[in-house]
């Protein structure tokens, strides 16, 4: 059976942040959250020199170089907005799989910012998705 | 009255910004990786979210925690969150459908939850258990 690759890149994301997940429940068990934030990010930032484009950067894109930064301060402003979310009483059963729901709105604004859509059988393996995702953060 | 209540309440409008974010982080990660390599925009997404580490060391005032196991961890998060998202930006980047992408690499409480049994010693619960059972199920029909 032939998979594409953007499977197998996918099934590398899954076991990587599967690690992340354990990793997240070790250093806030004995950092607060917001340090647990300052040294995640302090691990990107060691990262870099791995992915350095070198002077390659002078001459890209600057609207996807843009893009590039706007998505790591997005991410980075969704993680603390699900600590604040956490610190302020939400109950870590509720906001875990309520913040998990996030590729729905990808899902829905996909086919109207990309273009793209999705077959019937995606469509099915989409809903699994969420359901298991909603099931398994709680 | 009880929805009411819940729009009144820090944590809603903060676990709906963090849903807001993440899917416009996914968004913006898929629109710039059509035109830059993996390892560039992942290069730009740590700049990206320096900002927010220097936010939060000035509301800190700038000390410390000292434990350096908490430390380790922090970092390791960090060097492995980045993999990770090299891995998704070169899916992107290879021509998958952006939401199907974007859902199967949600899974990831799948092998969370399988470690939290195995080196935390967590029993899962029965929710779980269902939950392993609809990402098992999703993982197959993706790769149809």
């Amino acid at each position: 059976m032939h998979l594409p690759p953007w499977f197998w890149f996918s099934v590398t994301v899954l076991f990587a942040w599967g690690v992340v997940g354990l990793l997240q429940k070790l250093s806030t068990n004995r950092l607060s959250g917001e340090s647990a934030t300052i040294w995640l990010i302090v691990g990107f930032l060691l990262f870099l020199p791995i992915v350095f484009p070198g002077r390659a950067a002078l001459h890209l894109s600057l609207t996807a170089t843009m893009l590039g930064v706007l998505s790591g301060l997005l991410n980075a402003l969704g993680a603390w907005a699900l600590l604040e979310a956490m610190r302020s009483g939400g109950k870590a059963s509720v906001v875990a799989p309520f913040t998990a729901m996030y590729p729905m709105v990808v899902v829905v604004v996909a086919p109207f910012i990309l273009h793209e859509t999705i077959t019937a059988l995606q469509g099915l393996g989409v809903i699994c998705a969420l359901t298991a995702v909603a099931l398994l953060s709680t | 009255m009880a929805i009411l209540t819940k729009l009144q309440v820090k944590w809603f409008w903060c676990s709906l910004l963090t849903v807001l974010a993440w899917a416009a982080w996914a968004i913006c990660a898929k629109i710039g990786s059509n035109e830059l390599s993996a390892s560039a925009m992942q290069f730009f997404f740590g700049i990206g979210a320096a900002p927010l580490a220097l936010l939060l060391l000035i509301k800190q005032g700038f000390k410390f925690e000292r434990d350096s196991l908490g430390i380790f961890y922090g970092v390791a998060n960090g060097l492995l969150s980045s993999v990770g998202n090299l891995a998704l930006l070169a899916a992107f980047r290879s021509g998958g459908n952006t939401a199907v992408i974007t859902t199967a690499t949600s899974l990831y409480p799948m092998i969370t939850v399988g470690l939290a049994i195995v080196v935390l010693r967590e029993r899962l619960t029965r929710r779980q258990i269902l939950g392993v059972g609809f990402a098992a199920a999703a993982m197959m029909i993706f790769s149809l």
